[in-house]
């Protein structure tokens, strides 16, 4: 069950947030490129995200819409010029900005349920950790698709080989030969091989 | 009450180092790290585990937080690991560290509550900027 009332609190000041976050995204040192988008398309964007929280932050849309938006978002992002370290910042700025208004509302509002915020904070946690994820996913379909580039160990070929390598390495550390045992026997010592 | 979580975390590194360890092997999301071997990937994450307090209060912007994770996602990139399993493993590990330290009843009190949100923010500043320099590293050695 979603906290509504927090909820409720990020939607109706979701204008506010929105235009915090753009300032922040189009200032801050390891987001530069979002300067070449426009402010007002960043501004939907996060605008989207925070006017509809409650239902971005759903499960069911995790499994569904949020997967397709954020794939196609790295997708968009990466035809854009926008290297990947930059988008996965803008999506923790703007996680941080949501963050911090959550947070804050728990010194201000002490009628807020604690349990509220937590169950709020996992939430919003949990959207983002997906968000990234996808983000990352759209990306390395694009760096396929324009430069052909597929991590190695994604060849099952390539893969077996690690595998058969690794099983390899390991059978010689257990093959090494072992010392001597040292028996005592009446004052002498016997090498048992 | 935050302290008492990391002492827990730390106290039990070994038992849940091994238990990460064997999600990630069996998960086929992440199955690059059957590659590695398996006493190093239980070494990198009872690594983490063990000093989780000193990790969690360090300025995740820079010095070693920064080194680290930068030259893990050279070194995976180099290994032929994809992108999106470290990106995965990172959170995975993030999420295990809350759920044992949910399972294990610490949040119970109405007072453990703030403690809670207090370890999420740690957690979450850390594991942000650990994702953010294990792709920055991955993407550099890219060279695109």
């Amino acid at each position: 069950m979603l906290t509504k009332r927090l909820v409720e609190l990020i939607q109706s000041n979701a204008s506010e947030l929105s235009r915090s976050i753009v300032k922040q995204i189009l200032s801050h040192p390891t987001t530069t490129s979002y300067r070449n988008i426009g402010e007002n398309t960043l501004f939907d964007m996060i605008h989207d995200i925070c006017s509809r929280f409650s239902y971005w932050l759903s499960e069911d849309n995790e499994r569904g819409e949020v997967k397709e938006h954020y794939r196609n978002l790295g997708k968009q992002r990466f035809q854009q010029g926008i290297a990947l370290p930059e988008v996965i910042s803008a999506l923790y700025l703007t996680k941080r900005k949501l963050w911090e208004f959550m947070t804050a509302e728990r010194d201000v509002n002490s009628s807020l349920d604690l349990n509220q915020i937590l169950e709020t904070s996992f939430l919003l946690v949990r959207f983002f950790d997906h968000a990234v994820l996808h983000v990352t996913e759209g990306y390395e379909e694009m760096l396929k698709e324009k430069y052909g580039y597929v991590a190695p160990l994604e060849d099952p070929a390539r893969f077996e080989e690690a595998l058969a390598e690794k099983e390899k390495k390991m059978a010689t550390i257990e093959e090494e030969p072992r010392l001597p045992e040292l028996c005592f026997t009446k004052g002498m010592i016997r090498l048992e091989t | 009450m935050l302290e008492k979580m990391i002492e827990m975390i730390e106290k039990n590194a070994p038992a849940m180092a091994e238990d990460l360890k064997s999600r990630l092997l069996n998960n086929p999301d992440t199955k690059s790290f059957r590659t590695l071997d398996d006493e190093a990937l239980y070494e990198d994450i009872h690594a983490l585990y063990s000093r989780i307090g000193y990790w969690l209060m360090r300025d995740p912007e820079k010095g070693d937080v920064k080194s680290y994770y930068m030259e893990l996602g050279k070194r995976r990139r180099m290994e032929g690991f994809p992108l999106r399993e470290l990106v995965r493993y990172l959170i995975l590990t993030k999420r295990h560290i809350w759920d044992t330290v949910s399972q294990k009843g610490l949040m119970d009190a109405p007072a453990e509550l703030n403690s809670g949100i207090d370890l999420i923010t740690y957690l979450n500043r850390f594991f942000d900027f650990a994702i953010y320099y294990t792709t920055l590293g991955y993407y550099k050695s890219l060279g695109v």
